[in-house]
C-alpha cells in the first residue's frame, strides 16, 4: 500500500474526515454551537477544492486495489457533489444553530463522496449506507409535526428494502461470477442467464429507489415535506447527485441493449410524465419540488439510454445545474417563520412585491428547471436527449420531450403566483438573512457561468 | 471586422440597457423611461448604419462573428447579416424607440420590471434574426417566451393570466418537437459527413430519406406555424393580443410572428428541400385558408384590438403564400409583407393603445365620430389603415402585389401544363384584398365617422410624443411604398438562395426571368 496515494487520493475525504473530528472535539471542548457551522463550512470547502484541483490535474491513482481508484473524472464528481453542500450549509443556519446536523451531514457527504471512487460492491454498499443513514436521522432533526415520523419512517423502511434488493443482487452477481467488481457488473448486461439479469435488476431496482423513480418514488413527497428546508435541500441535490453518478460509475461505460433499455426507458418516462403531472396540483412548495425532482430523477436515468461516453458527462452537468437550481429556489424562500407557512405555495402570491430579488431567483431557477433557455437548464436537457438520440432512440426522445412539456405548466405556475398575483392579506415582508444571501450568490454565480459558457465545463467533463 | 464589432454592439445594447435600469435608485420612473429611450434609439443608429453598409450583391453573410462556444458539440457563436434577415433586423431596431415611447404614459406599474423585459425581448429577437448556428437560433428562438409571458401575464388585461399560459404552452409545444428533430437533423448529417456542426451553412444539403424530411418538416413547421400563426393553429393570437398591454401587442404584431416565417423562409423550407416542395400545396392551401379565415374573423369582430389581431393572420397568410410560389418575386414580396405588416400593425395596435388610454374601452360599439374631436388621430388612423389594405404607395401594396405577382407567375405555367389547382388558389388569395379592404375600412367608419361618441369623453388630441412616434412610423411605411427597389435589392440574394435550395433546377423556368429587371429598377433609382 502507497501512503502518499492514500493520502492525495483520498484527499477530499480527508478533509471531511478532520471536520468531522473537529466537529466531535468542539462539541465536548465548547458549549459555543456558532463554530459549527464555521469548521463545516471549512471542511468542505477545503474538501470541494481539493476535489476540484485534483480533478484538473487529472491526478490517476488505486490506493486500494480493486476497492477504490481514483481518476479525473471521479474527483469532478465528487466536487460537483460537494460543491452543492456548501449553500446547503449556508441555509441550515436558521434551522438548526447547532447540535448534531452539521456531524450528519458531514458523515453523509464522506459516504457521497466514497461511492463515487468505488470499484467493488463492497465499497458501493459501504458509501451508500454512510450516505443514506444520516440523511433519515436528518429529516427527523427538526421535528415539529407529527406527520414527520410517519416520513421518517416510510424513508428509513423504503431506504432499508432498497440495501436489501442492493445486497441480493450483489450476492447473485457474486454467485454468478465470482467477484465483487463493479466492472464485472458490466458482464452480467450482456449475459442471457436468468440469474445475471435478476442480478441486474435488482441492483437497478436500489437505484430506483434510492433516486425515486416512478414507482418507487412514494417516500419522496412525504420526507421532502416533512424535512425542513436544508434538509429538502439536501436529499434533492446532493444525495440524489451521488446516487446517480454512483449509477454512472455502476454502468461504467457498457452501452445497454435489450429488455433493459425498455426497462430503463419505460420507468424513466414514467418518472417523467407522473412527476410532472402530479406537481401540478401540490400546494407545498417542498412536495412539488419532490415530485419535480421525481421528473428530474426521469431525465438523468434517460441518461442511461445514450453510449457511454457522453453519460457522465450528461448526468454530471444535469446533476450540477439541476442542484444549483434547487438550491437557488430554496435559498430565495421567505425567511424562516413558521415552517408550515413559508411552505404553502399560495404565500408565495406577490412575493416580487415583497422581495424583487428573491422573486426573480426563484422564478430563474424555475424556468431553469423547466428547461427554457438560455437558463442552463435547457443546455442539461439538451445534453441528455442528445445522447438518447443519438444512440439512436428518437421516439423515447420524443416521448421524454413531450413529458418535459408537461412540466412547463407547474413551474410557470410558481412565476405567476410571484408576479402577477396580488399578496394575500396579513403578510409581512421578512428581511432575507445574509446567509441565505450568501447561498443565493453561491448558487447564482456558477449558475451565470454556466449559462454564458457551457463549453467551458463540458470540456472538462 | 468592424462591421461584425457593431452588429455584437446591437445586439447586446439591450442587456446593457437592463444592467443600466436595474442600476438606477427607486423611484425615478421617468429617468428609466428616458434611458431606455436613449438606448433603443442608439441601437437603431447603429443598425441602420450597418443596413447602409449591407452589400446587397454579396451572396453569404457580412459582418459575421464566428466563436467556439460550446465548440465541443460543434456548437458555435455564429451571428452574422444577409438578405434573409437584414431587413427584418432593421425592422426591430427601428420599433424598439417606438415602443419604449409609446409606453411612457401606459405603464405605470413596475416600470422598471417593464422597461427590462421589453429589452430582454428586444435581445431575444435580435438573436433570433442573426443566429446562424442551429442550436443558437433555438436557444433565442425559446428565450422569447419568458420576457412575453412576464409582458403580457404581468401589465395585461383582465384574463392576462389565462392568455399568457395559453401563450406559452402553444408555443412551447411547437419548440419542443423542434428541439428533437434538430438534434436527429445534426446527428444524421455528423453520420454522414462525421463534421459535428449546428451551422446552418453546413446542415443545408444534409442527405435524407423522404420518410425522415417529412417527419423533421412536420417537427419544424408545428413550430413555426404556431408562431406565425397558420390557420388552424392560430386560436392562441386573439387572446394573447386582446390581453396584452399595448407594448406587448405592438412588439408580438411588429416582431414576434415574423419569426414564424422567418423560421420557415430561413430554415424551414430550405433545410429539407424535397418534403417542402411536396408539403408546398398544402403550405399553399393553408396560407390562402389563412387568408380568407382570418380576414372572415376580422369582419365579424366588435373588440378593435381583435379585429387588427385576426387581420394579422391574414397578413401573414400573403407571406406565407409567397414563399410557397417559390417565385423570386413572391419570395423578395414575402420579406417586404412582413417589413410592412410589422410597420402597419405596429402601429395600428398602438393606435388602439392611445385611445384605449383615453377611453378605457376597446368595444367597438362605444366609439363614433372620433375625426370631429380627434383629427390628428383620425388621419394618422386613416393612413394606417389604407397601408394595412395594400393602398398603392404605402408598403402594404408592395408586399400584397409582389405576393400575388409571384403567386400567378408560379401558377400560370403550372395551369398550362394542365394543373390549375394553384392557379385557384391565387385568385382565391386576391378576394383576400378585397376582404382586408372591407373589415378595415368598415372598422374605419365605425370608429372615426357617424355620430359622435366619445367613453369617458371629453378627450384630449395627440400629443406631441404621440404624434412624433405615428409619424416617424409613416415614414419607412411611405418608403418602402414608393422606392421598393432598394429594400427589395437588399432581398435579392437571399430569395435566390431560398430559391435555389427549395425548388432546385426547376427554379430557372421562370422564376430567374424577372430578376434582372429588378436590378434594373433598382440602379434607376440610384
Amino acid at each position: 500500500m502507497n501512503w502518499t496515494q492514500v493520502l492525495v487520493a483520498m484527499l477530499p475525504e480527508h478533509l471531511l474526515l478532520a471536520g468531522i473530528v473537529m466537529l466531535l472535539l468542539l462539541d465536548i471542548a465548547s458549549d459555543r454551537p456558532r463554530g459549527q457551522l464555521a469548521v463545516a463550512l471549512a471542511a468542505v470547502i477545503a474538501a470541494t477544492l481539493a476535489a476540484s484541483v485534483l480533478a484538473i490535474a487529472g491526478y490517476t491513482a488505486e490506493p486500494f486495489a480493486g476497492q477504490l481508484s481514483v481518476d479525473s473524472s471521479a474527483f469532478a464528481a465528487k466536487a460537483i457533489v460537494l460543491v452543492l453542500a456548501i449553500p446547503v450549509l449556508l441555509l441550515a443556519r436558521d434551522e438548526f444553530p447547532d447540535g448534531p446536523f452539521y456531524l450528519l451531514l458531514l458523515s453523509s457527504l464522506y459516504g457521497a463522496s466514497l461511492i463515487l471512487s468505488a470499484d467493488s460492491f463492497l465499497t458501493l454498499f459501504l458509501g451508500l449506507e454512510l450516505m443514506s443513514i444520516p440523511v433519515y436521522t436528518m429529516v427527523l432533526l427538526a421535528m415539529r409535526r407529527p406527520d414527520c415520523t410517519e416520513a421518517a419512517l416510510k424513508y428509513l423502511i423504503l431506504g432499508g428494502t432498497a440495501t436489501a434488493m442492493l445486497l441480493m443482487g450483489v450476492s447473485l452477481q457474486f454467485g454468478y461470477t465470482g467477484s465483487l467488481q463493479l466492472a464485472d457488473f458490466g458482464l452480467l448486461l450482456d449475459t442471457g442467464s436468468p440469474m445475471a439479469q435478476s442480478a441486474v435488476v435488482l441492483v437497478l431496482l436500489a437505484f430506483f429507489l434510492k433516486a425515486a423513480i416512478v414507482p418507487f418514488h412514494t417516500w419522496a413527497p412525504d420526507a421532502y415535506e416533512a424535512a425542513t428546508v436544508p434538509v429538502t435541500g439536501f436529499m434533492a441535490t446532493v444525495v440524489k447527485a451521488g446516487v446517480l453518478l454512483a449509477a454512472v460509475r455502476l454502468f461504467g461505460y457498457e452501452s445497454l441493449s435489450g429488455h433493459l433499455v425498455e426497462l430503463l426507458a419505460v420507468l424513466a418516462l414514467a418518472s417523467i410524465v407522473w412527476g410532472n403531472l402530479a406537481a401540478i396540483r401540490q400546494t407545498s412548495f417542498r412536495r412539488m419540488i419532490a415530485y419535480s425532482s421525481i421528473a428530474h430523477a426521469g431525465y438523468l436515468f434517460y441518461a442511461f439510454l445514450g453510449d457511454g461516453e457522453g453519460r457522465f458527462q450528461a448526468v454530471a452537468f444535469y446533476s450540477l445545474v439541476y442542484g444549483l437550481m434547487n438550491l437557488l429556489a430554496f435559498a430565495s424562500l421567505p425567511a424562516a417563520g413558521d415552517d408550515a407557512e413559508r411552505d404553502r405555495l399560495e404565500n408565495l402570491k406577490g412575493y416580487y412585491q415583497r422581495a424583487p430579488f428573491a422573486a426573480v431567483m426563484i422564478a430563474m431557477a424555475m424556468f431553469s428547471l423547466a428547461g427554457i433557455p438560455p437558463l442552463p437548464g435547457f443546455v442539461a436537457k439538451f445534453l441528455i436527449f442528445r445522447n438518447v438520440i443519438e444512440a439512436g432512440y428518437t421516439l423515447y426522445a420524443v416521448l421524454g420531450l413531450v413529458g418535459s412539456y408537461l412540466g412547463i405548466y407547474f413551474y410557470l405556475r410558481l412565476v405567476v403566483y410571484m408576479f402577477m398575483s396580488p399578496a394575500p392579506a396579513g403578510l409581512q415582508p421578512q428581511p432575507t438573512a445574509r446567509l441565505a444571501l450568501g447561498a443565493t450568490l453561491i448558487c447564482l454565480v456558477p449558475t451565470i457561468v454556466l449559462m454564458v459558457y457551457p463549453g467551458g465545463l463540458l470540456r472538462g467533463l | 471586422m468592424a462591421d461584425a464589432i457593431l452588429l455584437n454592439i446591437v445586439l447586446y445594447l439591450p442587456l446593457l440597457g437592463i444592467a443600466l435600469i436595474v442600476a438606477l435608485p427607486e423611484g425615478q420612473d421617468d429617468r428609466v423611461r428616458h434611458l431606455s429611450f436613449g438606448v433603443m434609439l442608439a441601437q437603431f443608429v447603429i443598425t441602420a448604419m450597418l443596413y447602409l453598409r449591407f452589400d446587397p450583391t454579396v451572396a453569404g453573410l457580412q459582418a459575421e462573428t464566428n466563436l467556439p462556444w460550446i465548440a465541443d458539440w460543434g456548437v458555435y457563436y455564429r451571428i452574422g447579416l444577409d438578405g434573409y434577415n437584414v431587413l427584418l433586423v432593421l425592422l426591430t431596431a427601428f420599433l424598439g424607440p417606438l415602443v419604449v415611447a409609446g409606453a411612457f404614459s401606459a405603464i405605470q406599474k413596475d416600470v422598471k420590471l417593464f422597461f427590462s423585459m421589453v429589452f430582454f425581448i428586444q435581445f431575444a429577437m435580435l438573436g433570433t434574426f442573426l443566429a446562424q448556428d442551429l442550436l443558437l437560433f433555438y436557444i433565442f428562438w425559446e428565450t422569447m417566451l419568458i420576457p412575453m409571458f412576464l409582458i403580457i401575464g404581468i401589465w395585461g388585461g383582465e384574463r392576462r393570466i389565462y392568455a399568457t399560459v395559453k401563450f406559452v404552452l402553444y408555443t412551447a409545444f411547437g419548440s419542443i418537437l423542434m428541439l428533437a428533430a434538430l438534434i436527429y437533423l445534426v446527428w444524421s448529417q455528423y453520420t454522414e459527413t462525421g463534421n459535428l456542426s449546428f451551422a446552418l451553412a453546413d446542415l443545408f444539403g444534409t442527405q435524407l430519406t423522404m420518410r425522415e424530411q417529412g417527419w423533421l418538416l412536420a417537427a419544424f413547421a408545428l413550430s413555426f406555424a404556431i408562431k406565425v400563426p397558420m390557420v388552424p393553429l392560430h386560436t392562441w393570437l386573439p387572446d394573447a393580443h386582446v390581453e396584452a398591454p399595448t407594448t406587448g401587442s405592438v412588439i408580438l404584431a411588429g416582431v414576434l410572428l415574423k419569426m414564424g416565417t422567418y423560421g420557415f423562409i430561413k430554415l424551414g423550407f430550405p433545410l429539407f428541400p424535397e418534403a417542402s416542395l411536396a408539403a408546398m400545396p398544402i403550405v399553399m392551401a393553408l396560407a390562402v385558408i389563412s387568408i380568407v379565415y382570418g380576414a372572415c374573423l376580422a369582419l365579424v369582430q366588435t373588440d378593435i384590438k381583435k379585429i387588427i389581431a385576426y387581420s394579422s393572420i391574414s397578413h401573414l397568410g400573403y407571406v406565407m403564400l409567397g414563399l410557397a410560389s417559390l417565385d423570386l418575386l413572391g419570395i423578395q414580396g414575402a420579406i417586404i409583407q412582413m417589413v410592412s405588416h410589422g410597420l402597419t400593425a405596429a402601429g395600428l395596435f398602438l393606435m388602439v393603445g392611445m385611445i384605449y388610454e383615453r377611453c378605457h374601452t376597446r368595444d367597438l360599439g362605444a366609439y363614433g365620430g372620433l375625426a370631429k374631436v380627434l383629427p390628428v388621430y383620425s388621419v394618422f388612423f386613416m393612413i394606417l389603415t389604407l397601408a394595412a389594405i395594400g393602398l398603392p404607395t404605402t408598403s402594404g401594396f408592395t408586399g400584397e402585389f409582389l405576393v400575388l405577382m409571384g403567386a400567378f407567375l408560379a401558377a400560370w405555367p403550372q395551369h398550362l401544363a394542365g394543373d390549375s389547382v394553384p392557379l385557384v388558389w391565387a385568385v382565391i388569395a386576391v378576394s383576400g384584398v378585397v376582404l382586408g379592404a372591407m373589415y378595415m375600412l368598415w372598422l374605419a367608419q365605425r370608429l372615426l365617422y357617424g355620430t359622435t361618441k366619445v367613453p369617458h369623453g371629453p378627450v384630449a388630441d395627440l400629443n406631441r410624443r404621440e404624434r412624433l412616434i405615428l409619424a416617424a412610423l409613416l415614414v419607412p411605411v411611405f418608403w418602402i411604398g414608393l422606392a421598393p427597389a432598394e429594400p427589395m435589392l437588399k432581398t435579392e440574394q437571399a430569395a435566390l438562395h431560398f430559391q435555389r435550395l427549395v425548388a432546385g433546377p426547376r427554379a430557372t423556368s421562370s422564376g430567374s426571368a424577372p430578376a434582372p429587371v429588378v436590378q434594373q429598377t433598382a440602379e434607376a433609382t440610384r
